[in-house]
């Protein structure tokens, strides 16, 4: 299995003005292989977005290296698809013209971009609505034309940054099942960041736990839950075992940045 | 437009009837001298005259050509350099300190100049409403431009879009709403050079009609000329609002 996604020794300072700096990310460590489920599980301010971003291009690690494929990502890299969690559709666009936006920037020509978009929209179960505007839209809806506005343009990775946090709950476990039946027919590779223990035991093959900031890796799960997966595998046993586990990493990390949170006020 | 509702309508018809029906009394009892107020009657009068001779239809015609060709001078000038001044930051440092100094001058304060440049003919009533405008339709293109979400043009070039694409699939569209609103605004105040210039110096349209009217002591007419050109003004806003909503569709769900 080869690494389609790779962050190496991976380090991020932010400065915050008048010579302060804030280090978001310190020598972190990962590889995704392709056609994997990874989600990133994190408390706030850990770094999660920081890492999708950079993965995406949008920003440069301050040391060690993201690659896609074995390349080091210095610029804006279209190959690595971003789900934005405030959904960022084109307002003025309707959703065949937002999920037609990749392909036209592709240069495929507009007979085949409206089949290759029909198909997504279908894939994402919006037929019917192509022209409508985001704004006619609920949320869930606008979170599935993203996702089919990234689909479409045919990335080799989907980064997702906690997409479903806007929605609500019951919204949000139709659109995890959802992104699992999605994901099973593309075979996209998914790196999916995630504050939800729950949303990252549904949906992952492999939970990467970050440690509070500076975000580290704290532990590498694997996710061996029977596949195809329903919101209903939180009933089992071993779901409750892995969430137990998980809880407790997670729990080691609030506790420790609270008590350092607490050290700093006095 | 603003009242929906048939009882709220009602309301608006109602006060209009009673205001007219103060007007009536007031100056029919002599509550008003006439030199001060007119009688409704009498403003009646003087329109169907004018509209009669053709007068009026001219005077709107024209004042209506001066505010078009100043406008759509302004615009074409100021949107596209407003564009730049909201992408690239040199061009704002270079403009900022002209739109500062020029900002704060009515644009009557340009009639001196203009006349001595142009004379007092058609040109320099457009080059009243063009100095009035652009600066207002600038100002919004600037602003309207910076603000549009960041997010969205990383979105675009996370889905394979260049500078070019960028401009024109998302900064332009994005503008756009700001751009129009802003155009709507200056359309109006477009409208109030057009008469300050034509009070001053014209032989016709709105503006030289209430000044004449005033000059004979008809002040009939100078209502005449004053409710014309409130009438004009809403009918400008009214077109500008149809074309707003045919070139913003997306935008018509959030009018409702």
């Amino acid at each position: 299995m080869t690494a389609i996604l790779s962050a190496e020794h991976v380090g991020k300072v932010f400065q915050t003005g008048r010579g302060n700096s804030v280090t978001a990310i310190q020598d972190l460590s990962f590889q995704v292989t392709d056609g994997e489920f990874v989600c990133i599980l994190g408390a706030s301010g850990c770094g999660k977005s920081t890492l999708l971003n950079m993965f995406a291009g949008f920003t440069q690690p301050t040391t060690g290296t993201v690659r896609l494929r074995g390349e080091p990502i210095t610029r804006i890299e279209p190959r690595c698809g971003m789900v934005f969690q405030s959904y960022a559709l084109f307002p003025w666009k309707t959703v065949r013209a937002n999920v037609e936006f990749g392909l036209k920037m592709q240069g495929v020509a507009r007979a085949e971009r409206a089949g290759r978009a029909a198909r997504f929209i279908d894939m994402v179960k919006l037929s019917g609505f192509e022209n409508h505007y985001p704004a006619e839209l609920s949320g869930g809806m606008q979170q599935r034309v993203t996702l089919a506005r990234s689909l479409a343009a045919d990335p080799q990775v989907l980064l997702m940054d906690e997409p479903f946090a806007a929605l609500d709950a019951m919204t949000r476990q139709v659109m995890q099942e959802e992104l699992l039946r999605i994901q099973a027919e593309s075979r996209k590779t998914v790196l999916f960041i995630t504050h939800s223990i729950d949303e990252a035991l549904i949906l992952s093959r492999r939970i990467i736990v970050l440690s509070a900031r500076p975000g580290r890796v704290k532990a590498i799960l694997d996710n061996d839950l029977p596949t195809p997966r329903h919101v209903d595998i939180q009933l089992s046993p071993e779901y409750a075992a892995l969430k137990a586990h998980v809880w407790s990493l997670v729990a080691e990390e609030i506790r420790q940045h609270d008590e350092a949170d607490r050290a700093n006020q006095t | 437009m603003p009242n929906r509702a048939p009882w709220l309508l009602l309301i608006s018809i109602l006060s209009v009837a009673a205001m007219l029906t103060l007007w009536t009394v007031a100056t029919g009892r002599g509550w008003v001298a006439p030199i001060f107020f007119p009688a409704p009657q009498a403003v009646w009068k003087e329109a169907t005259v004018i509209l009669a001779n053709g007068q009026l239809w001219t005077d709107v015609w024209m004042s209506s050509r001066r505010v078009f060709a100043g406008f759509v001078l302004a615009a074409a000038v100021a949107v596209p350099l407003g564009i730049a001044m909201g992408v690239w930051v040199p061009a704002k440092a270079m403009m900022d300190p002209f739109v500062s100094l020029l900002r704060p001058l009515p644009s009557i304060t340009w009639i001196p100049l203009t006349m001595l440049w142009l004379g007092i003919g058609e040109e320099q009533k457009t080059a009243i409403v063009f100095m009035g405008s652009w600066i207002y339709i600038l100002l919004y293109t600037v602003e309207s431009t910076k603000r549009v979400d960041p997010l969205l043009i990383r979105a675009a070039r996370n889905l394979g879009a260049g500078d070019i694409a960028v401009m024109r699939e998302v900064v332009l569209p994005g503008a756009l709403p700001g751009i129009i609103a802003g155009l709507k605004v200056t359309l109006a105040i477009s409208w109030s050079c057009v008469l300050s210039a034509e009070m001053i110096a014209a032989q016709n349209g709105l503006g030289a009609l209430i000044w004449q009217a005033k000059d004979y002591g008809n002040l009939a007419l100078v209502l005449v000329g004053m409710v014309c050109i409130s009438l004009t003004v809403l009918l400008t806003d009214f077109l500008a609002n149809r074309l707003e909503i045919l070139l913003l569709p997306w935008e018509r769900h959030r009018r409702h």
